[in-house]
């Protein structure tokens, strides 16, 4: 039989071009060389007459129900301005458009961790907050500033509280008022497991990410953060070092529940009594009044403990904040809808007070601007889930203690593949406080820092 | 002589109209590349230019925005010295090594009883195989991330049913690996049982009726009829895994996003971390190290796979 010619040759070189082009195909349509200009200021406000289209791009789901019926009240107040408001996977798409300069919003919310690595596209906003700075939370104020220029309008502010169970610290004579500090913490948390010898107290999250934010709530809470403000790692020091034993001796102890964020087994832990204490944003409330149908009304919030007597009881973990392209067509709306939304009464309160979607308010975070989270006016309403719990009273006296940071750097997402995998391994027990320091350090100065 | 025939005929000094004859042939001449064209217009724009741009691209510190800087060959530097690189192309050849040998024993095993026609319910059997081919990864994926939860899922379900203990399948650095290699397994098996039975149905009967005249064995023919026959079927598959395996990206990015701790970061998502990271520089540099290394494994299984005679 013949036999048919071989191809080899041209498989190979087959075989080498599609190699070639597959591996080469995500960085087509780039285009090197392309310049930006720097930053724009924006600093004059239109009259209250202005009239015009804006684009505010904003996430799906409730929160852009609301931020929707909040947008009513603007378009009621300035009848000449048109809003498109979209819903749009903002993660996705924010960074790429702002690059390519194409198809831009007028406005945007966005994660405050990334603002600061997009400076660049975004209008700077130091003149037009000034006003309101003095009254706007140190905390939001600082994660929003690069190079001492202001990129953000500070929105959400999420202070760390502490979660408790109710019934099972009161069935092992633990007084919450009485968890002062993190070694109070570990003693609660040594009570209730001798009361229940399967318990595993506090919570310590298994997904990286989110790890890794909690640490920085626990670092924001000692006035300190991973980069300082010129963008150099500060992980080798004592505040780090406090946390890092800290989470090391409860591991040590069995005294942790090891689990993802609200995922199933993280539920079933806090259902049936494994899991009595959740250090974690205000943002947790949402498990009590959606997910934990067994343990609904036994859940409390208080101020987190402090690393040193007398030190912060909160640290703020998360939020966000609305940005304004550096292309945007029509910048000046943008900011007055922002500022509407963000420093006027009718804007927040549409925002955070009752509504059809949340008929109670929005209880997952408070205002940043100080005037708008006054104790004794509150926005949102006490929450049955927590048995009636004032939250707003408790998150927004936390709130006032969150001490100021530094801008979340560009490389903060990344540096989770060292930190937050180091911090995982922690937890999990295989890996000592000083390790995690020197090798999280090295790493991320040498992939990170070295090539920003 | 050819050349003369083909020579372009003088250029008359008038503007006159050439003969008919003259025309015809530039058209004859012509045809062929009009109709060649369109790929070669299409290749240069989506294939040629992204491959100089991204060549280029590796010696630049280009963030994608901004002015590229060229920084010569920083980037491969950087990742020939990066444990990161190295540990991504391990995981990818701890994959090559679960999947691809594997694949070609499981797969040649399924062909040859497919390409059995006394087999029953043939048709039936080589849909069911070749289901999983067809269907969306995506979705794969997220039944593989149910199936293979630790706490709820079915596999571990099962296992409690026969009294063994529960395997933290997709969250240890252990068992991550295996089971994408598994989920790899189950999307591709079904071309790997294609390819293998054309070569299969390709070989001529009169060959193994030959062969059993002679007094030949049923596995005596397989190894000495069937596998030197559809050798060449194999090293196809084994270069065209061998790329699949080492490009592998959205098993990894749906079910373990490169966990736990980067065991299961293969090379195409290490690739596509810094382009995430807006570092598309090394990003570049990194899809040309990975084309070599393709290149040479592809090379190398080639010759391995060549019978002496070729």
């Amino acid at each position: 039989m013949p036999s048919p010619s071989v191809p080899r040759r041209s498989l190979l070189r087959g075989a080498l071009g599609a190699g070639a082009l597959v591996a080469a195909g995500p960085l087509a349509g780039c285009a090197p060389g392309t310049t930006t200009s720097p930053p724009r200021k924006l600093s004059g406000t239109p009259s209250a007459s202005a009239k015009g289209e804006i684009t505010i791009w904003n996430r799906s789901g409730d929160l852009f129900k609301v931020f929707d019926k909040a947008i009513d009240a603007f378009r009621r107040a300035h009848p000449n301005v048109t809003v498109h408001h979209l819903a749009v996977d903002i993660d996705s798409k924010l960074a790429n458009t702002l690059i390519t300069g194409t198809d831009l919003p007028d406005g945007s919310f966005w994660d405050d961790a990334k603002i600061g690595s997009q400076a660049e596209h975004l209008y700077d906003l130091t003149d037009l907050i000034a006003p309101y700075r003095a009254q706007t939370s140190a905390y939001k104020l600082s994660v929003n500033t690069v190079d001492g220029r202001i990129y953000g309008v500070p929105w959400d502010l999420d202070p760390g509280l502490l979660w408790y169970r109710e019934d099972l610290l009161q069935d092992a004579g633990v007084d919450p008022a009485g968890l002062k500090t993190y070694d109070d913490l570990l003693a609660a948390a040594r009570s209730l497991k001798e009361k229940n010898p399967a318990a595993r107290p506090i919570h310590m999250e298994k997904d990286p990410f989110l790890g890794q934010l909690w640490l920085e709530m626990l670092a924001n809470q000692q006035g300190t953060s991973l980069a300082d403000a010129q963008g150099k790692v500060r992980l080798d020091s004592a505040e780090y070092r406090r946390i890092l034993t800290w989470i090391r001796s409860a591991v040590d102890d069995k005294l942790v529940t090891h689990a993802e964020y609200l995922k199933q087994a993280d539920l079933a832990a806090l259902e049936n009594g494994q899991q009595a204490l959740v250090p974690w944003a205000v943002w947790w409330s949402f498990a009590p009044q959606q997910l934990l149908k067994k343990t609904r009304g036994r859940w409390r919030a208080t101020q987190l403990p402090a690393w040193t007597p007398g030190g912060a009881r909160s640290g703020a973990m998360g939020g966000s904040s609305f940005i304004i392209p550096a292309k945007a067509k029509n910048p000046e709306l943008a900011w007055m809808l922002y500022e509407f939304l963000c420093f006027k009464q009718p804007g927040y309160t549409a925002v955070y007070g009752p509504s059809s979607v949340y008929p109670d308010g929005l209880n997952t975070s408070v205002p940043s601007y100080t005037p708008a989270r006054r104790p004794d006016k509150p926005l949102f309403e006490p929450v049955a889930a927590l048995g009636g719990q004032n939250l707003w009273r408790t998150a927004v006296d936390a709130a006032a203690g969150i001490p100021a940071a530094a801008p979340i750097p560009a490389w903060w997402t990344k540096s989770v593949d060292y930190l937050g995998n180091n911090l995982q391994r922690l937890m999990e027990g295989s890996m000592r406080p000083d390790d995690v320091i020197d090798d999280s350090t090295r790493k991320i100065q040498r992939n990170l820092v070295d090539r920003a | 002589m050819t050349h003369a025939t083909l020579a372009a005929p003088r250029r008359p000094r008038t503007a006159a109209p050439a003969p008919p004859g003259t025309r015809r042939r530039r058209r004859l001449f012509l045809t062929p590349y009009v109709f060649v064209a369109p790929f070669y217009v299409v290749f240069a724009a989506f294939g040629l230019y992204p491959l100089v741009f991204a060549l280029q691209l590796s010696f630049t510190n280009w963030k994608g925005a901004g002015e590229a800087r060229f920084v010569g060959l920083d980037n491969y530097t950087y990742l020939l010295t990066s444990e990161e690189f190295w540990s991504s192309l391990a995981n990818s050849g701890v994959m090559w090594l679960l999947i691809v040998p594997v694949q070609i024993v499981g797969g040649l095993a399924v062909a040859v009883l497919l390409a059995n026609a006394r087999l029953r319910l043939r048709g039936m059997f080589r849909v069911a195989f070749i289901a999983p081919f067809v269907t969306p990864l995506v979705a794969m994926a997220q039944v593989w991330i149910v199936a293979f939860d630790k706490d709820y899922g079915l596999v571990n379900h099962l296992l409690h049913l026969v009294g063994l203990p529960d395997v933290d399948w997709l969250t240890s650095t252990a068992w991550a690996k295996p089971t994408l290699a598994l989920l790899f397994l189950w999307k591709t098996t079904g071309f790997a049982i294609i390819v293998l039975l054309a070569g299969l149905q390709s070989v001529p009967g009169d060959v193994y009726e030959a062969a059993a005249l002679d007094g030949a064995s049923r596995l005596r023919q397989f190894w000495s009829l069937t596998l030197p026959l559809v050798r060449r079927s194999i090293a196809f598959l084994v270069v065209v895994q061998t790329l699949a395996v080492f490009q592998m990206f959205a098993e990894p990015f749906v079910v373990t996003k490169g966990g736990p701790y980067g065991s299961t970061t293969t090379g195409g998502l290490y690739l596509y971390n810094h382009i995430t990271a807006s570092d598309l520089g090394t990003g570049a540099a990194n899809s040309f190290l990975l084309v070599l290394l393709v290149f040479a494994l592809s090379l190398l299984s080639v010759r391995l796979l060549r019978s002496r005679d070729e």
